[in-house]
């Protein structure tokens, strides 16, 4: 008797959930339909592609890349997505692995990441075969990013293709004034205090590029945490190069950094948290910050300030 | 709805189903713990198996899997033998030992495998209709759903030709060696399907979820029934309606999956286990003051047939007498009149025949130590419960 009342329940909810979930909410307005990861990637589309394609960004501010979880709404957008842009290198852990399964599946998949010259990119100290992913913090490799993202459109929405060229010619624009700018920001900090303490190594590029001497407490991915070693050591190495300020980064907890600058101010030696960087992701969507110039030209001055 | 969210759901529907019959078998058997255990420890079976095939979805990884699986059954049962320690206690010695194997395995070659830790415990069922099985260019369909549908297909066929022995062997270990049927290899059985169940659906939808999916619904079933085909029916209703409800409620806050069936989950046995008819805490609760009350009115009833003076049978008096508080003695006086035990004639309370009887009898019962009966008898005496 109970059994037979609650199975009938059991199904009315079954069919009621049925119902509710068959209402379909993606409309179709023609527009191309792209999907990318990181927030870098989101807002290089945008400037690209504008409002003649339809963005769905699947990492907000402050998610780490590394440790992105897939929730049930990234389904229907990966799903009903014409082309995804991704970064690769294997930044979006088991995203990657994904994305390449679908490159067989009529979707265009593009990993901006590995279109890059490989002799050009660093190296990965613990696995010989991959790169360091963090490819966004030199301008240059961006502004390639751009020129891909341009061709990638072109090719999927031919009539809008002047556009998409058009607008890539104001980006790159933007994007070699803004190096400009960085360049001349950092040449008013004397060569050696450029050294750059962050959380994980997020800033190899950057360093390399620009001429900072780039060290990292945690290692490539963030999923890793800093050993007692690395503290000792690195504490060491502020003290010996008289460095002033280390950094958060927005997308790492900030308990690591903190050990740091207690291990270092045990040691009777001053060193500050010179401020948030952002490394995985930019600010909130809206701010200046939100976009990739704005994010750029925040982490350059708040270094630069900083060490000052 | 679009393919991949049928998908989803149907891969979510075919692995709770897969589960649930294995997890029936090991809740009777009270050995739950073990597929949490066996979910860790399958661990370094799945490394080695990747480094031989190089493909996480290779059938040699799934035996490799299972065959680590059954090497920590007789572990376990070994620790056991030295009588040293319990069952939990050998469980927990050896499930940690061989899954941190797995993981510096893991840690140590790095470079070339894409298996971390957390996909490994937490797969990603968002991602599970984009990995499709195709057959010379053709589409067909998840593979994950391939790997479970098998599995699914094997453990029902096993189900039914094994289900007498199962039972008995579940039930009376020591009939069902008398019946000719070894409980060692049945034991073995059962663990190596529940290691290849768990090997299957750990791409697809990650340890927890499978272990969610073995146990609750199988633990849900057994408050609501002590059936055995009616406990497997319901496991498997039970873990098909969180496998589908868990998606929608996904959907609907847009979180994680797998999270959210786990949560489905364990809410339905929230709700069984305070509501369940017999076996859950309300009943449990009102059975618990019927019997008390039930118990006074034996204690009331004994008074009376004690006691023949008048002025110990009166009504007044029955509250400083027996020490009962007056809410206390006005329903033990409502029972007992209801049952039509008592009479009361001017404030005063005698026995009636039956009254009589059914004290005689109770009296018999506890002087013979034989309490047990008194619930029978309370059945034939009462029109009305406590």
């Amino acid at each position: 008797m109970f059994k037979q009342i609650s199975m009938k329940k059991i199904y009315l909810i079954f069919i009621t959930i049925a119902f509710f979930g068959c209402k379909n909410t993606s409309e179709d307005n023609g527009k191309l339909k792209v999907v990318t990861t990181t927030s870098m990637i989101t807002d290089l589309v945008k400037n690209i592609g504008g409002d003649l394609v339809e963005i769905e960004g699947l990492m907000g501010a402050g998610v780490d890349p590394h440790l992105y979880k897939a929730s049930e709404g990234d389904v229907s957008k990966f799903y009903n997505a014409d082309v995804i842009f991704y970064n690769g290198l294997h930044l979006e852990g088991k995203l990657v692995e994904v994305l390449e399964k679908m490159e067989g599946q009529q979707k265009t998949t593009v990993a901006l990441g590995e279109f890059l010259d490989k002799k050009e990119l660093i190296g990965s100290t613990y696995f010989t075969s991959n790169y360091d992913p963090h490819v966004w913090f030199n301008i240059q490799f961006f502004k390639q990013f751009a020129e891909k993202v341009t061709a990638v459109l072109s090719e999927k929405a031919p009539k809008h293709k002047a556009a998409f060229e058009e607008n890539n010619t104001v980006f790159q624009e933007q994007l070699s004034q803004l190096e400009l700018e960085v360049r001349s920001i950092i040449a008013t900090l004397p060569e050696e205090k450029r050294v750059l303490v962050t959380a994980h190594d997020a800033f190899n590029y950057f360093g390399k590029e620009y001429g900072f001497n780039v060290v990292g407490l945690q290692g490539i991915s963030t999923a890793t945490e800093a050993g007692v070693q690395d503290v000792q050591k690195l504490s060491d190495f502020i003290i010996e190069n008289k460095v002033k300020a280390i950094f958060i980064e927005s997308s790492v907890p900030r308990r690591t950094i903190e050990a740091l600058q207690q291990a270092v101010l045990s040691k009777d030696h001053e060193v500050i948290i010179g401020g948030s960087l952002y490394s995985d992701a930019l600010g909130d969507a809206g701010s200046v910050e939100g976009t990739y110039i704005g994010m750029f030209t925040y982490n350059v001055n708040t270094i630069v300030n900083a060490l000052r | 709805m679009n393919n991949p969210q049928i998908e989803i759901q149907l891969i979510a529907a075919v692995v709770a189903i897969a589960c649930a019959i294995p997890g029936v078998f090991l809740v009777l058997r009270k050995m739950a713990l073990i597929s949490d255990a066996i979910s860790h420890a399958i661990l370094p079976g799945i490394v080695i198996g990747f480094f031989i095939t190089q493909d996480l979805n290779s059938p040699i990884l799934i035996l490799l899997a299972a065959l680590t699986g059954v090497i920590t059954v007789v572990l376990v049962e070994i620790i056991q033998k030295t009588k040293l320690v319990k069952e939990d206690t050998a469980i927990g010695l050896v499930f940690p030992a061989l899954f941190s194997i797995g993981v510096i395995l893991i840690a140590k070659n790095a470079n070339d495998v894409h298996l971390d830790v957390d996909a490994v415990l937490l797969g990603e069922l968002a991602f599970a209709p984009f990995d499709r099985l195709l057959i010379s260019g053709m589409d067909m369909g998840p593979k994950s759903l391939w790997v479970m549908g098998v599995i699914l297909i094997m453990t029902l066929a096993l189900l039914v030709m094994f289900f007498k022995e199962l039972k008995v062997s579940t039930f009376d270990t020591g009939l069902s060696s008398a019946l000719g049927f070894s409980p060692i290899i049945l034991h073995y059985g059962l663990m190596s399907v529940s290691s290849i169940t768990v090997v299957g659906a750990f791409d697809a939808v990650g340890a927890i979820l499978v272990v969610a999916l073995m146990i609750a619904p199988a633990a849900t079933a057994y408050l609501l029934t002590s059936d055995l085909k009616k406990m497997l029916g319901l496991s498997i209703g039970i873990g098909v309606f969180a496998a589908i409800a868990g998606y929608w409620l996904a959907h609907i806050l847009d979180t994680s999956i797998s999270g959210s069936m786990t949560t489905v989950l364990g809410l339905v046995f929230l709700l069984v286990y305070l509501f369940a008819p017999s076996k859950g805490l309300l009943s449990v609760l009102y059975r618990q003051k019927q019997q008390r009350i039930e118990v006074s009115l034996i204690t009331f009833l004994l008074h009376l047939t004690n006691h023949s003076e008048e002025n110990e049978r009166h009504i007044n008096h029955l509250n400083e007498h027996i020490n009962w508080q007056k809410v206390r003695s006005k329903n033990v006086l409502n029972l007992a009149l209801k049952n039509n035990m008592i009479t009361i004639e001017n404030k005063v309370v005698s026995l009636t025949n039956k009254g009589q009887e059914f004290t005689d009898l109770a009296i018999e019962y506890i002087i013979t130590n034989r309490d047990e009966n008194i619930e029978h008898m309370k059945d034939d005496f009462f029109l009305f419960r406590g």
